[in-house]
């Protein structure tokens, strides 16, 4: 759909729509150089140090097992999350008695501290792969539950009895009817699923396994080398922004085709 | 007829009896649908006594015929229709669906227009009727031809890749319509199909729905407050009234079709209907 002109927009489309993107990203790297100004660089780093450590990590080939043995984890927790959390959460909102049953239970899990989970899966798996992975689960499917939970309060009834009147069996209401009903929330899941599990990721990595970018964030730490550190992190973070636009938003986008002003 | 309720009028419970034998033939052809002494009731809310939503309510509707239910909102004639298709349980009486002459065996197909079109938003127009054909056990290969043959009935020939949301409140009405005529039902249910829609789309659509039933032709019940509509459509008209719901009067409409909408025989009959339809609401005020 064209845009209407308008006498304040004397610059060409994209630019217009760029430049204010651009002069905030320029305006923050000034305060920010500014403050670093004031300190040695490996307690505040300026943003070319950064970006310097930065391509030290990247052009190191060992650095890509560390970042591979971390997103295999944030992976594995992730999608059994995903799936342990979606069968709940769909469970609660069509069957009352798994509803009444598991109501406090998720709540008890939501409250019950983070960082119990991660010492208490140390102590029950070692250094083993299940540590971290059995983290992240305990921590975000309660989470994805809930939302799915959440969303299956919204489901149009009238359509379900529509597939019961044309005698549609339950997979099929599941799959055409249902499911799509919920896929708002199963976006915004996979979304709160992923940010929640890499985080949790490296915090089981920093106390348990030993390995992996939590590791190096420790091993950094103890060292108070805080321009490594947030070289680690942020350059982590830029992978799991990327994943979330390029995978989720792509896909969201073609699933909410039907609808016609496409919201992701 | 008698030979098959007598063994099924004793039924109470809450299944729709199914015919085992194909429907007899009598004076005015075979019978499609038969209820007989229906009788739902709904627990009121907060006290423990029931309401009676439907009572003794009897009525046959044959074969191929057009038969409309008309009365005031709230007199139960949704919940009718939903006993009819089986999504609502009932508690006295029976209700007799008879598999179409030639399909004796099968379970007879029924196919519902509802008020809203109540279509899956996120398929395409094709995907919403494969998903009725999948859910009756239509076999694919026909999917192509019922789709193609049903959409051109409607009017929406070409629309079969475009989203409902993308059409206008009278075309997914006519999605809906190709929907349920796609899987070629014994029995058409219709609740207030045309009460969404403005006044013109309205009558365009009655009068294309007239068009379309002399190509499909299967037996419909029609559910309406609107008794000009009911003149217009049908062969029959129960009349309801509410509180308890009950049938108070059978008529015929015995014009010929193609009917005119400014048929004089039929503006008469409204007005004859719409007065003794006063009076009986008004006796019971």
């Amino acid at each position: 759909m064209p845009l209407k002109k308008t006498k304040h927009r004397p610059l060409p489309g994209s630019i217009g729509r760029v430049l204010p993107g651009v002069l905030t990203l320029a305006a923050c790297l000034a305060v920010w150089k500014a403050i670093s100004l004031f300190f040695y660089p490996i307690f505040f780093p300026g943003p070319e140090v950064l970006l310097e450590r930065m391509i030290a990590i990247y052009s190191d080939p060992a650095s890509y097992t560390v970042i591979g043995q971390t997103l295999a984890r944030i992976f594995e927790g992730f999608v059994i999350s995903m799936l342990i959390g979606t069968a709940l959460g769909l469970a609660m909102g069509l069957k009352r008695g798994i509803e009444i049953f598991f109501d406090s239970w998720i709540m008890v899990l939501l409250t019950f501290p983070a960082i119990c989970w991660a010492f208490l899966s140390v102590l029950w798996f070692g250094l083993s792969e299940t540590a971290p992975i059995f983290t992240i689960v305990l921590i975000v499917f309660p989470y994805v539950a809930m939302n799915i939970w959440a969303g299956t309060k919204a489901i149009e009834k009238d359509l379900v009895q529509m597939g019961e009147v044309y005698k549609a069996d339950r997979l099929l209401i599941l799959r055409k009817v249902l499911i799509p009903q919920l896929m708002p929330y199963i976006f915004s899941s996979l979304r709160i699923a992923l940010s929640l599990s890499w985080k949790i990721a490296l915090v089981a990595e920093a106390f348990g396994v030993g390995s992996g970018v939590g590791q190096k964030l420790i091993y950094w730490f103890q060292d108070t080398r805080v321009d490594m550190m947030l070289a680690w992190g942020v350059s982590f973070m830029i992978i799991m922004v990327l994943i979330d636009l390029l995978v989720f938003r792509t896909w969201a986008r073609r699933t909410f085709a039907w609808r016609p002003q496409v919201a992701t | 007829m008698s030979a098959y309720r007598a063994h099924n009028v004793q039924r109470s419970d809450s299944e729709v009896v199914i015919a085992e034998e194909p429907a007899t033939q009598n004076l005015t052809g075979s019978a499609a649908i038969t209820i007989d002494r229906l009788t739902k009731r709904f627990p009121s809310p907060g006290s423990g006594d029931e309401f009676v939503v439907l009572h003794d309510i009897s009525l046959m509707v044959h074969e191929g015929k057009f038969v409309s239910i008309v009365g005031p909102s709230g007199c139960g004639k949704s919940t009718l229709l939903n006993v009819i298709a089986g999504i609502e349980s009932y508690d006295g009486g029976t209700v007799t669906i008879h598999p179409k002459a030639g399909r004796s065996g099968a379970e007879p197909r029924i196919a519902y227009v509802f008020q809203n079109p109540r279509l899956l938003n996120w398929l395409t127009v094709e995907g919403n009727i494969h998903f009725v054909l999948q859910a009756q056990n239509v076999p694919r290969q026909k999917w192509g031809e019922l789709v193609a043959k049903n959409l051109e009935m409607v009017g929406l020939a070409g629309q079969e890749r475009n989203y409902p949301l993308n059409l206008s409140g009278g075309m997914q009405q006519r999605v809906a319509i190709a929907r349920a005529l796609a899987i070629e039902p014994d029995i058409l249910l219709m609740d207030e199909p045309f009460s969404h829609l403005d006044a013109i789309t309205a009558r365009k659509m009655r009068f294309d729905l007239m068009e379309i039933l002399t190509r499909a032709k299967p037996t419909i019940l029609f559910v309406t407050h609107d008794l000009s509509e009911a003149v217009f459509l049908s062969d029959n008209i129960y009349m309801m009234s509410t509180k308890p719901a009950r049938i108070f009067k059978r008529v015929a409409v015995d014009v010929p079709r193609p009917r005119k909408l400014d048929d004089s025989t039929l503006f008469d009959l409204e007005k004859s209907l719409v007065r003794e339809f006063f009076s009986v609401v008004e006796a019971k005020a």
